[in-house]
């Protein structure tokens, strides 16, 4: 699972109106304009969300229309509620940290206490400018939503997924991603994942219609980490990935973007777009995403008012955290990450005291923050079951456990990590990261399918097959019925040399999900590795219904009828591959031999 | 004697009379038009059930369906109406949002807040109800959906609204007659 995410706040506010402070409430009786003294701060703090087009709900652009709301700014500056930052200041900064200073708030009381004057023209600050339309220029490719959502008029949150399926012909780098989440007032955040093996379209009911939920999972074959955090929140701007950091989309990807919506009152219709940015700069550094959760001990009995759970994870590489992105739902309440280095020192990586799923968000830090291998990572959540909690999804309060719904609660927190000072010889850093993950969720949990495939799968990748067979032999014996995990076992034996050991349990993958194509094209493999290649062409055949491009697949449906002596059928088969992909090697191969064959 | 008691008489129509003025300029609600509608003349003896909007609060909007659904239901036991305090508010405006919300229910724009002092709101989304004889029996909040701006129930868990249409029909009283609303100062419109 993978969250992109892109985000870059405005301007960082800076606390040097701290001495005037003093000074104004010595001299209490000076009049506070807002030509003076409150527009400099809704125009760098403000004005970027609220103005047409922009998430917040009415512009804040000029003296009249900070006047209609005065007493309400007053009331939210005050909790700080807006504008929307919820960490507390700490050591590791943040980018584009949205936090106003204290200063900057009493300013804004002191002014609608004092009844809000405007002030001479003289003193007002140019009004702010800001970029029309795609904020980095017209992108290289625009994606719209096939079909918009209709936003029901009720409720508090709705959930929506919609799968943008990529046009592109060949692999393309992509160095920054604009979301457009369609109207964004009712957007609360939407982050994309990158959908390689089309997992997300069987939950569409016709393609392009897009579908409903909180938390996507999405299966990824290789080793694959999906390494950019690609969000957006109301008053994101488009981040421009350092060089070399470019995200890879090849020929094929979906791209899936996770809506958190919020009735209006009236339907409203949402269709995002997105614009892409290409480099012709592969990636050079390659950073990776540590999901580190605890979701398993979240078994929170009614009325908790302060559930811990807490999670330690140890480095295995150095690393530098660019960003992180904590995740609770409606019970999470006191929210933090530290850091533990091998000398000792502790650093908060994030303290959120008062959590809002309202206002998630992904933080990047303004430097990349070392963390020396041997770093601790802490994670420590606190969960509020009571009625005292006016968030929580159940009145009264029912014993809550982790999950995807939103009235299931998570612990998750995921950093996005550049491996660094590594010696290149060893091997992708990222494998040690993952296998160490893996490894830490099954110490944890002996009873954890995903773990168990999660490190079968990065065993196997690492090209330890025997240790990854026994990991995925754990993970059966726990799901025997679960067609991912049926899968992944019986291709790893395919691997490793056994098909008909494979045989049985791709024939349980495909019993518990009858139009899974890995399945059927790991049976057609096995089935043909044991000769039986009549057998083997109706896994295929099935297979290439289920995902008529795939060029591999027509290969090996030719290969299999070949073996048939049905050498007309083969040869058109390859000649498919060969059209869906001219590289298609075994096509490439196989036509050269039957025209040895036959010459003419 | 009888000139006594005449000139209580009259001292007491004088009372009266006041109060009527009060209300004529409590009344000094427009309807889209422009016409001068006074919202209790056409309840007959119903209950009252004025409903504080304002188009630029986002809260205001999303209690929408909330109103419909509680105005619908209590169609016959007292008369509702949308009230717009924003003086710079036009009424096209205020039709097309009314329309866009698919509100059904008679709207009122007052710019004077006459009504707005009559029924002691501060906040939008805020409700008065006034009893069959014009008397305020509650004015606050809708239910408590919002905690604050931010923040939102999955359901609310207090119904003052509805409550207090049934003690309006019932004619008995409220245990909290005011209770403030989340959303928009209707004062910073004035
Ligand atoms: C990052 C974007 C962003 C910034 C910056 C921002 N706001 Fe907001 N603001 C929003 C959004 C989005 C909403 C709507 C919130 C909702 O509907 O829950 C909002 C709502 C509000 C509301 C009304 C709340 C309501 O729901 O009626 C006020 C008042 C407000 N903002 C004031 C401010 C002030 C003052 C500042 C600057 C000091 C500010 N905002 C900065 C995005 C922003």
């Amino acid at each position: 699972m993978s969250f992109p995410l892109r985000i870059i706040l405005f301007g960082l506010l800076s606390s040097t109106f701290a001495p005037m402070l003093a000074a104004q409430s010595s001299a209490p009786a000076s009049q506070l304009t807002f030509n003076r003294d409150v527009a400099p701060i809704v125009f760098r703090s403000c004005s970027t969300c609220h103005r047409p087009g922009e998430a917040a709900p009415f512009s804040l652009l000029n003296y009249s229309d900070v006047k209609k709301h005065a007493r309400q700014i007053a009331d939210v500056v005050r909790s700080r509620a807006m504008p929307p930052w919820l960490p507390e200041p700490q050591e590791l900064k943040f980018a584009d940290e949205l936090r106003l200073s204290d200063a900057d708030i009493n300013r804004i009381l002191t002014w609608v206490e004092q009844g809000a004057a405007e002030g001479a023209p003289a003193d007002l600050p140019p009004a702010p400018k800001f970029v029309q339309g795609w904020r980095l220029g017209q992108p290289d490719l625009v994606l719209k939503a096939e079909k918009p959502f209709i936003l029901p008029p009720e409720g508090t949150d709705t959930y929506w997924n919609f799968i943008f399926r990529l046009p592109i012909q060949e692999t393309k780098w992509v160095k920054a991603v604009e979301i457009r989440p369609g109207d964004k007032q009712y957007v609360h955040h939407a982050n994309i994942l990158v959908d390689r093996a089309h997992a997300s379209r069987q939950r569409e009911t016709e393609p392009g219609a897009g579908f409903g939920g909180m938390e996507i999972r999405i299966e990824s074959q290789a080793f694959d980490p999906d390494s950019h955090l690609l969000f957006w929140k109301p008053g994101t701007i488009p981040y421009v990935e350092p060089e070399g950091m470019a995200l890879r989309l090849d020929k094929g990807t979906d791209l899936v973007l996770n809506t958190h919506l919020q009735p209006s009152g009236k339907p409203e219709v949402i269709q995002p777009s997105i614009g892409l940015y290409f480099t012709d700069h592969p990636a050079t550094k390659l950073p990776m995403l540590l999901q580190l959760e605890n979701d398993l001990k979240l078994d929170i009995p009614p009325g908790q008012k302060d559930f811990l759970v807490t999670d330690d994870f140890t480095l295995p590489v150095d690393v530098d955290l660019m960003a992180i992105y904590p995740h609770a739902h409606y019970l999470g309440k006191d929210i933090r990450a530290q850091a533990t280095l091998p000398d000792g020192t502790k650093k908060m990586l994030i303290y959120i005291p008062q959590w809002n799923l309202n206002w998630q968000a992904v933080y990047r830090y303004a430097e990349p923050v070392l963390l020396p291998r041997g770093t601790v990572i802490s994670l420590l959540y606190s969960y509020d079951n009571s009625d005292a909690n006016p968030m929580n999804p159940n009145h009264p309060p029912l014993r809550v456990n982790g999950g995807n719904r939103s009235t299931d609660e998570m612990c998750h927190l995921w950093l996005q990590v550049l491996p660094v000072n590594f010696d290149a010889a060893n091997g992708d850093p990222r494998m040690a990261l993952q296998e160490a993950l893996a490894r830490h969720n099954v110490e944890k949990n002996p009873a954890d399918f995903e773990a168990h495939y999660n490190l079968g799968a990065m065993l196997q990748a690492r090209g330890n097959l025997d240790a990854a067979l026994a990991e995925y032999e754990a993970a059966v014996k726990l799901r025997p019925e679960d067609a991912t995990g049926n899968n992944a076992l019986g291709a790893a034996l395919v691997e490793g040399g056994r098909p008909a050991q494979a045989v049985s349990y791709l024939q349980a993958a495909l019993k518990a999900r009858a139009d899974y194509f890995d399945a059927h094209y790991n049976l057609g493999f096995a089935l043909a590795q044991q000769n039986d290649f009549a057998a083997a062409v109706d896994q295929f055949q099935t297979a290439l219904r289920l995902q008529p491009q795939d060029a591999a697949v027509e290969a090996n449906l030719g290969a299999a009828l070949a073996e048939m002596g049905r050498y007309a059928d083969a040869r058109v088969h390859f000649q498919h591959a060969l059209l869906l992909d001219p590289a298609q090697p075994i096509a490439k191969e196989n036509l050269e031999a039957l025209k040895e064959m036959n010459p003419r | 004697m009888r000139r006594r008691k005449f000139s209580i008489t009259l001292m007491w129509m004088g009372t009266v009379l006041a109060v009527l003025c009060g209300l004529a300029t409590a009344q000094q609600a427009l309807d889209l038009d422009g016409h001068a509608v006074n919202p209790f003349a056409a309840a007959s003896g119903k209950p009252v059930v004025l409903i504080f909007l304002r188009r630029d609060c986002p809260v205001s909007g999303r209690y929408a369906p909330v109103v419909q659904k509680i105005s619908r239901e209590y169609a016959d036991r007292a008369s509702f109406w949308l009230v717009y305090p924003d003086r710079t508010d036009n009424p096209q405006d205020i039709r097309k949002s009314v329309a866009d919300y698919g509100y059904q229910l008679p709207v009122l724009r007052d710019p004077e807040h006459a009504l707005v002092k009559l029924s002691r709101v501060q906040i939008t989304p805020e409700v008065a109800v006034f009893d069959g004889d014009r008397r305020l029996i509650y004015d606050g909040r809708i239910d408590d959906w919002y905690i604050d701006l931010s923040r939102a129930r999955p359901a609310p868990t207090a119904h003052e609204l509805r409550d207090a249409i049934n003690a309006a029909a019932a004619r008995t009283t409220l245990a909290h007659k005011e209770v403030r609303g989340v959303g928009c100062y209707i004062s910073d419109v004035e």
